[in-house]
């Protein structure tokens, strides 16, 4: 008789062998990050949308030459010598063979590439290049002088107008400054 | 006898508890996603992010004192050389502040200004500049000879804003020049058409 438990013991048992619930404080210890986590996923998300898309890009050249003529490395005799000078009334165009004419057509007197309509022409320019290159194809260097006032981002439109012609062919791909007169 | 009978009842039922503790023992269920592992990741990628994204040449702060010109160039920006900094009111070189620059047309007649010339106003060198860069040269010296490249000649990084007049803009370059400064990258913004 004594082998066997009672009823009480046995509901007592069956209640003690339960796997005890852990409280809310007792369940790992860890902090409820889901709200950091929120902000985290947030801040990375307006951090990937916002990057600046705008890209940067260097020019390379070199100090400015005097007033008289640059340096030369390459090409001592029968060079071009291009010099772009940067006006209030467009871009005169000056080469080894002397000043040329407006228009771009040779030799001249006058503003090589007049403003149309009030504003630089860089096409034009591209294009007058484009007809020098063709005629000294070995010449890759340029120079720009301008009035003093002239600013910044016109000088590197004239960079882009002489580096490479309407369908991308590098042209006047070394291009530096002189110092005006 | 009848005490005897009770202890056996005691360690027979401590028996039985014991068992059935042991029968209904489980391990520990988990009922939740342990974020801590992603959390920790989220957090080294944010962070690398913003310091990745501060750290580059491509975050060139503008604002109103500096806007970069814009250009069809597509050459990659470089990276290594002494960054000269020339904004519509200072130049720097890294994040030294070396001019307050006049106003812009004080800036197209006299450049700097005479107070800073070593020769008056029509002089191209601009005196504080030029020591600045003197000191930038000499350590650029030891930079390039410890990587093994040519020290004869260091290079300068040239951010301008793109309302930098001609005068002043060739005086920097003069003095860069006179500082045996004999490479220049001119940073641009990237665009798709000339001028714009």
């Amino acid at each position: 008789m004594s082998d066997q438990l009672s009823v009480a013991q046995r509901g007592k048992i069956r209640r003690l062998s339960q796997p005890r619930e852990l409280a809310p404080d007792e369940e790992g210890g860890e902090l409820n990050i889901v709200p950091f986590l929120d902000i985290i996923v947030n801040i990375l998300i307006f951090v990937l949308a916002t990057v600046a898309v705008t890209f940067t890009s260097s020019i390379e050249t070199t100090p400015p030459s005097g007033k008289s003529a640059g340096v030369r490395s390459q090409i001592q005799s029968e060079a071009l010598n291009l010099t772009v000078f940067i006006v209030n009334d467009g871009f005169s165009l000056k080469a080894s063979g002397g000043n040329i004419a407006p228009g771009c057509t040779g030799p001249g007197p006058g503003i090589a590439i007049p403003m149309n309509n009030g504003k630089y022409d860089y096409a034009a320019l591209t294009t007058c290049a484009a007809k020098l290159k063709e005629k000294f194809e070995d010449e890759d260097q340029a120079y720009i002088t301008a009035n003093p006032g002239t600013e910044y981002q016109i000088l590197i439109n004239v960079i882009d107008a002489l580096r490479r012609n309407a369908s991308g062919v590098p042209m006047f791909e070394n291009v530096n400054f002189k110092v005006p007169r | 006898m009848a005490e005897a009978g009770q202890s056996t009842a005691i360690i027979r039922y401590k028996a039985e508890l014991r068992k059935a503790i042991r029968r209904n023992a489980h391990d520990p269920e988990v009922n939740f996603l342990n974020i801590t592992a992603m959390l920790d990741i989220m957090t080294i990628i944010l962070v690398f992010l913003l310091k990745s994204l501060g750290e580059s040449s491509n975050a060139i702060p503008q604002s109103d004192d500096l806007r970069l010109p814009t250009s069809v160039a597509k050459t990659d920006p470089h990276q290594e050389g002494v960054t000269l900094t020339i904004s519509k009111s200072q130049i720097l070189v890294g994040d030294q502040k070396i001019i307050t620059l006049p106003g812009r047309e004080s800036q197209a007649q006299t450049g700097v200004g005479a107070q800073h010339k070593r020769g008056g106003p029509n002089d191209l060198y601009i005196v504080p500049l030029g020591n600045v860069l003197q000191t930038a040269r000499r350590t650029d010296v030891s930079v390039r000879r410890a990587k093994g490249l040519d020290p004869s000649t260091s290079e300068a990084i040239i951010i301008a804003d793109r309302g930098t007049p001609y005068r002043l803009f060739i005086e920097v370059l003069f003095t860069l020049g006179q500082s045996e400064f004999g490479k220049y990258h001119l940073m641009v913004m990237q665009s798709k058409t000339l001028g714009g």
